[in-house]
């Protein structure tokens, strides 16, 4: 008996043996299988997480990571080709806005084609509008100011909007509103018709399939486990980037991640954090990027006395955005985190740059405590949802706000609530007192945050009514109006002092990204719009 | 005749017992504070009445609670689970993409477990407080004690990325396609296709996250192992069998095994149906996509179609796995007839 046992113990262990060290390193690709991320093939192996993605139909995507699918297979009108620069004409020629701000006139490129074969038109153009407005999905709003499209012919879109919009290009950017082959999407039970919500039922072949003019088509999609991107074949314009095919791993651990770009396994990991990055340090193969977001933590004073009560006092928010220690938080959130100077982030057209981390004055914020009248400071509650920010759980941010403040005399109770079970209704009815949340730019431009202003969309969750601050208020829609560049950059400035010690939000941190590649790329780089733009990578020949 | 009987009484129970589980489900998942609008909807469409309610008419979220319940009752006897709010994909579909990568992991565990969990039990007990039965002790109880995500993690950092022994995360390697769907097991499916090498890859994959998984399910197995043989051991059959001059491996495979098992099945029944449900933490750390780490995405959207799928699926297993049990007792001990 002892001896059959053993005997099988024994075989099943050479098996599990032989397995482990047979298979994959030597092995040569077959057929459809992804290639190696080494060895000098042309496909590019990313590691990224998976949390969120759970569509690719444009009508309906959103979260962060489906864009890097997003602008690989699919064009805009406009596009972002640098972080930090202007949105530019991508499937558009020319553009031009009439006088009055209510009209953008927009011609399309010549022979531009779909990955299907199909030429685009402005009936396309039209058609993936209409659709991302009437689908009433999560991104529906980006068309919020397109009151109608027109196309008098194949060539010439026209806009007509609600109020002039000085962030309509960059809204253009956005994947929600990006060209779909109107001729596949439909033949595929697509419509654009005002009852879209009900009836269009395309996403389930969208969510597997692009149907685009992109560089890349989306060859498979495994929820949970890769995306295989492939080179469109049939592709109209220059292609900037050498690499044949996209492999994306989902892999939602940054240990996973970083140990998977160490080894070569994978050439990109885009979610590391600051201990996995330390480890990567002494990889001579592996490159390592730590730049800032364009997204914010703050902390949030309602305004409201009857729900904020102390903090509802400018004196009160003056006095906390004093004690508040940026350094601490920067130390908190990671190596690349920047404090913003107010509302706008660093990087955006018109922002003032950073805060001075010398800002914090413990001593001066207690006497500001004491004339605003709370010489002992006072208890309150602190509201912690658990989000995380950029990999940073909210629940630290908050622990470390309450350090600080405790400082002044002000102790918090921090009180954690679920943001699915009460804290997302609470915040989006404006009825929380004190708390530490984040925000992620939806499109690329400055103009986001102007919700963050008296009678805007966050403005309103800090009980920041428009007629508490009529003339701050005024500057939103100033600014919604200035199409001219100049003029609209004046107007952030003017924002910008008026909120840097003024108003319910101490705008606390923006958040890096911490990405590590393999040093056989170039063109890796941190991506508000797209998180990563692949149609910018390169293999080093 | 007896058994099949007892199957078709089973089998019946089953259907109740799912439905039973289906409506406490659903009232819990409606009693606990949550709302799938809140999780799945943006900022900015949060605040736009028009969308919220497009949404909760898309999801059937706008009608009255009970309305609610019967529609999802009524589907299920269509084997209908509903749509998942989060991907959009019939529930049962989602399901039946995920299930095999848990059931390969599971079974491969399970497998891993069972061998080993005896074969140290049985070491063990036949070598009682010998260095050799406190070495196995300390393997099982750290098997049962040690975190499995930390396991898991240092599994991976030091025989992937260290030592370079195993492969790392995922199913397969880079270099592979998935095989043609069949079982949905990429070891079968790869061998289905004549892959072989694909099969050994598939299989090599395996090692490290089932080692991982089994090690909690060996330790319990080592200890019920050792402790029934034990027991058995020191009963008056045995003593009468030592009498008789049969030699200790002799007693041990014909006499005390069989009666010894009997306990340490329900310890593998349990782990099994365990496994089955799906290890959010290995899974992840693994990158492996199994039910586990459907049922943690549906949970922080508050997927309720998907989160009663997944409920239902964990008592299905439970439920399929203690009947086979039942009927192994019969089979391993004539005395346990089916009733």
């Amino acid at each position: 008996m002892k001896k059959k046992l053993a005997a099988l113990v024994m075989s099943f262990t050479v098996v599990l043996s032989l397995a482990a060290c047979g298979g994959g390193p030597d092995a040569s690709p077959e057929d459809g299988g992804s290639g190696s991320a080494d060895g000098g093939s042309k496909t590019v192996v990313i590691a990224m997480e998976g949390e969120g993605l759970e569509t690719f139909d444009p009508g309906y995507v959103y979260e962060k990571y489906s864009h890097v699918v997003m602008n690989a297979c699919y064009e805009n009108l406009f596009k972002f080709y640098s972080n930090d620069g202007a949105a530019e004409p991508c499937l558009a020629d020319t553009y031009e806005f009439s006088d009055d701000g209510l009209t953008l006139t927009v011609t399309l490129k010549d022979g531009i084609k779909f990955a299907s074969g199909n030429p685009m038109t402005s009936a396309d153009v039209a058609f993936s509008i209409n659709r991302c407005k009437n689908l009433k999905g999560n991104p529906s709003f980006i068309a919020d100011t397109i009151d109608s499209v027109e196309t008098p012919d194949d060539k010439t879109v026209v806009f007509h909007l609600t109020e002039p919009d000085s962030a309509i290009l960059s809204k253009l950017t956005y994947n929600a509103v990006a060209i779909l082959d109107s001729k596949v999407a439909k033949e595929n039970g697509a419509t654009d018709a005002e009852d879209a919500a009900e009836t269009d039922t395309a996403r389930n072949y969208l969510d597997n399939a692009s149907a685009g003019s992109g560089m890349y088509v989306l060859t498979k999609y495994t929820p949970n486990e890769e995306i295989v991107l492939e080179k469109n074949e049939n592709y109209w314009g220059e292609n900037a980037s050498n690499v044949d095919k996209y492999i994306i791993q989902l892999q939602g651990d940054a240990n996973t991640q970083m140990m998977t770009l160490s080894s070569g396994d994978v050439d990109v990991a885009l979610n590391l954090t600051d201990d996995t990055v330390s480890e990567l340090e002494s990889n001579d193969s592996v490159a390592v990027i730590n730049d800032p977001t364009k997204t914010v933590a703050f902390v949030m004073m309602n305004m409201d006395e009857n729900i904020g009560g102390p903090v509802s006092e400018p004196k009160v928010q003056q006095a906390i955005r004093k004690a508040l220690d940026y350094k601490g938080v920067q130390e908190i959130v990671g190596s690349g985190t920047i404090t913003p100077y107010a509302l706008i982030q660093d990087g955006f057209m018109g922002s003032k740059g950073t805060r001075d981390v010398s800002y914090t004055d413990v001593e001066e914020a207690k006497k500001i405590l004491a004339d605003a009248g709370y010489p002992d400071g006072f208890d309150i509650d602190l509201i912690i949802t658990d989000l995380a920010f950029e990999g940073t759980p909210l629940t630290d941010l908050g622990q470390k706000v309450k350090d600080d403040l405790a400082l002044i005399g002000i102790n918090c109770n921090i009180v954690t609530q679920a943001w699915a079970a009460g804290y997302g209704d609470a915040y989006r009815d404006g009825t929380l007192g004190l708390t530490v949340m984040y925000w992620s730019v939806d499109y690329a431009d400055p103009n986001v945050q102007l919700e963050f202003l008296p009678g805007g969309l966050v403005g309103l969750r800090a009980g920041w009514e428009a007629d508490m601050d009529p003339e701050i208020a005024a500057m939103a829609k100033s600014c919604m109006e200035a199409t001219e560049d100049e003029a609209r950059t004046a107007i952030l400035e003017e924002i910008q002092d008026a909120t840097y010690e003024y108003g319910p939000f101490a705008m606390i941190a923006q958040a890096p990204a911490h990405i590590g590649y393999n040093t056989r790329l170039t063109g890796v780089a941190v991506s508000d719009p797209y998180t990563l733009d692949v149609t910018m990578i390169n293999i080093a020949e | 005749m007896e058994r099949l009987k007892f199957i078709g009484k089973r089998l019946l129970y089953m259907i109740v017992m799912l439905f039973g589980v289906a409506t406490m489900v659903f009232i819990l998942t409606k009693l606990i504070p949550g709302d799938p609008v809140v999780a799945n909807l943006g900022q900015r469409a949060m605040s736009n009445p028009e969308v919220v309610a497009a949404y909760r008419a898309k999801y059937g979220l706008d009608k009255p609670l009970l309305a609610q319940y019967f529609i999802y009752i009524g589907n299920l006897f269509h084997l209908d689970l509903g749509t998942s709010i989060r991907t959009n994909n019939e529930v049962l579909f989602e399901l039946k993409r995920c299930f095999p990568a848990t059931i390969e992991l599971a079974l491969m565990s399970i497998i891993l477990a069972t061998i080993f969990g005896i074969l140290f039990g049985i070491i063990s007990a036949i070598r009682r407080n010998s260095a050799l039965d406190q070495g196995v002790r300390v393997i099982s109880v750290t098997g049962v004690s040690i975190p499995s995500f930390w396991f898991a993690l240092l599994a991976l950092y030091f025989l992937y990325y260290k030592l370079q022994i195993f492969p790392g995360p995922g199913r397969l390697s880079n270099i592979y396609a998935a095989p043609e769907t069949v079982t949905g097991l990429y070891v079968i499916d790869s061998l289905i296709e004549g892959n072989g090498a694909k099969a050994l890859d598939a299989l090599s994959h395996l090692i490290l996250p089932s080692v991982v998984l089994a090690a909690f399910t060996m330790g319990l197995i080592t200890r019920t192992t050792r402790s029934n043989i034990l027991d058995v051991m020191s009963t008056d059959y045995i003593r009468t069998a030592k009498a008789k001059g049969l030699s200790e491996s002799k007693l041990i495979s014909r006499h005390a095994l069989g009666n010894a098992l009997i306990p340490v099945l329900t310890v593998i029944g349990m782990g099994l149906g365990n496994l089955l449900g799906g290890m959010v933490l290995v899974e992840t750390i693994f990158n492996w996509p199994g039910v586990g780490q459907f049922a943690y995405a549906s949970v922080t959207a508050a997927d309720f179609p998907s989160i009663i799928g997944v409920a239902l699926l964990i008592a299905l297993n439970y439920m399929v796995i203690n009947t086979i049990v039942d009927i192994l007792y019969g089979i391993i001990d004539p005395r346990v007839r089916c009733s």
